[in-house]
């Protein structure tokens, strides 16, 4: 492990976006970013869809930019020394259409990842509006590969699982998930995500870095409650519910390696006698 | 599967949690759209009392505008309960008596019928709530505000509304709340046990209640409701779980019905690009 750093200040950014207004979300994200330095966040990560909100519908088009555009350049020059992660719409050279989260590193776009599973029930219409991506790769950084899934993503556990068998020992979700709240402490839905999120740490000895947002759009609301769970699943701190806030909190990677040494369940996997109906 | 003794406490809410939620939907709605505050009606029920709490908390009570807009035929204790809870709040309220408006359309159009009971007192009552709907319309332009909406989840799956007349409004913070969940919100705001006590009523003519009209009382109808309309449940599987078939029927015809009240642009679609069904544009 020489060299490589084990240690780094996770922010997560906790915020509300204006729903189509890209040039209004790039002036707060850059007010984030220097919140961000100031708490010295070596790592900050926005809510998906960050830069133009989620909601968008038919409006998904006129929001999407391309590779090499002038509002990813500009997050990334601020961002500077600081690794941040941003969700756009993202329009490839094909014109197809992608929910997709930059990773921004040494002041430019260093990966994307192209939200895999686009949730079509209920109150989400992204398959209406977009493409899946086909790919899943490990991010580059600077303290190591990490997995980077983006909200739904981590509903489908075979993703977690392959990028922490690749080498993940962070997973990093940006979401936009809406809130519902019944008679429990915390709204219902951000208990389902914890039960997610918890068990994604757990099942893939990783640290889960999960970054909601807030605010409403057409009567629904985000609730936020961003979170971070240690590998093993205990909970290392939670933002608020509701509002917008900026959770910092230290991070070792080592944590992943030494549970793993007592928890070999990644060593253990036979993924390879899973499923033999899907490997047909 | 869910059995009856189960669906009440289904039906539970975290009030503090809920009230937060509500109060931050109303902050966000008046900041995004730019204007002042808000305008409600208040008739001295429940909902209005309710709205208007969750508004006075969200934006603070000066920059919430109540009426009562009473017509003569009016339960004297509507505005005096309406009164009470504007007073309780700290909001401004303003009555404004709607008989001089509305007398002389019925005068020339709806007299009084007595072979046509139920008829007349229903035209007479649509008449009285779209004269509502438009004199808050226009207190709102006046006052820069937007108008709340009062109308709860019940009211609007059974469309026990007036079309474009209390159902209109800008913003509501209490659609997606059966009528049992806006008494506990309104009991946990500490609103006027009065209010929150009363038989629910229209009070669009004398003696009318809300549960006589409907022939279903609410704690029936939200339950039945919750099974049909949140659970997906057939009327048939309603009913093996002990609910009154005639009351389920009842419930049912009036939730079909009434559905094109809560749709409410009926466009002509020629083009491939109708509005909002084609080109689905987000309000926000």
């Amino acid at each position: 492990m020489a060299g490589i750093p084990s240690r780094l200040t996770v922010g997560l950014a906790q915020c509300d976006c204006r729903l189509g207004e890209v040039e209004a979300n790039l002036e707060r994200h850059l007010a984030w970013i220097e919140r961000a330095r100031r708490r010295d966040v070596d790592l900050l990560v926005f809510p998906e869809l960050s830069l133009t909100g989620y909601r968008l519908l038919h409006l998904t088009p006129r929001v999407a930019l391309a590779a090499g555009n002038a509002a990813l350049d500009r997050l990334a020059a601020a961002a500077g020394a600081m690794v941040v992660v941003a969700g756009f719409v993202e329009e490839d050279r094909d014109g197809q259409l992608y929910n997709s989260a930059a990773l921004l590193r040494h002041g430019q776009p260093a990966f994307v990842h192209r939200k895999l599973y686009l949730p079509t029930y209920g109150i989400f219409q992204e398959q209406r509006f977009l493409s899946a991506g086909r790919r899943l790769e490990l991010a580059p950084l600077p303290w190591g590969r990490a997995g980077l899934l983006i909200c739904e993503d981590l509903w489908h556990p075979e993703l977690a699982r392959s990028l922490a068998l690749g080498g993940a020992k962070l997973l990093l979700v940006p979401s936009a998930a809406p809130g519902r709240i019944g008679g429990g402490e915390a709204p219902e839905s951000a208990e389902s995500w914890e039960l997610l999120t918890r068990s994604a740490a757990l099942l893939n000895t990783s640290w889960v870095v999960y970054c909601n947002r807030v605010g409403w759009e057409e009567g629904s609301f985000y609730s936020g409650g961003s979170h971070i769970v240690r590998p093993g699943g205990d909970l290392a701190a939670r933002a608020p519910y509701l509002e917008e806030h900026l959770l910092v909190a230290e991070l070792d990677l080592r944590d992943a390696d030494r549970l793993r040494w007592k928890l070999p369940l990644l060593a253990d996997d036979r993924s390879d006698i899973a499923l033999p109906e899907a490997s047909r | 599967m869910i059995r009856r003794e189960q669906v009440a406490e289904r039906l539970a809410l975290n009030a503090p949690l809920a009230v937060a939620v509500l109060t931050d939907f109303i902050r966000d709605a008046v900041e995004t759209s730019g204007t002042q505050g808000v305008v409600v009606g208040l008739s001295g029920g429940v909902d209005s009392a309710l709205a208007a709490a969750l508004a006075a908390r969200a934006l603070g009570p000066p920059r919430v505008h109540a009426f009562l807009l009473p017509y003569r035929s009016s339960h004297a204790d509507s505005a005096a309960d309406a009164r009470t809870v504007a007073e309780q709040l700290g909001i401004e309220h303003r009555a404004i008596d709607i008989s001089p408006m509305v007398d002389p359309y019925f005068a020339l159009e709806i007299p009084e019928n007595p072979d046509d009971p139920a008829g007349a007192a229903g035209r007479r009552g649509n008449k009285l709530a779209r004269e509502r709907m438009s004199i808050l319309f226009d207190q709102a332009k006046k006052l820069g505000c937007l108008v709340l909406g009062t109308s709860n989840k019940t009211e609007i799956l059974l469309g026990y509304s007036t079309v474009f007349g209390d159902n209109a409004s800008s913003l509501n913070p209490l659609g997606d709340l059966y009528k049992q969940q806006v008494w506990r919100l309104a009991a946990h705001l500490d609103l006027p046990a009065r209010v929150v006590a009363k038989k629910p009523t229209a009070d669009l003519w004398p003696g009318q209640t809300d549960e006589d009209e409907l022939g279903v009382t609410y704690a029936v109808a939200d339950e039945v409701l919750y099974l049909l309309f949140d659970l997906g449940l057939r009327p048939a599987e309603v009913v093996e779980r002990g609910y009154e078939e005639a009351a389920v029927r009842r419930i049912v015809q009036l939730e079909q019905a009434n559905r094109y009240k809560r749709r409410l642009m009926l466009i002509a679609r020629l083009s491939g690009s109708a509005i909002n069904l084609d080109q689905e544009i987000p309000r926000d």
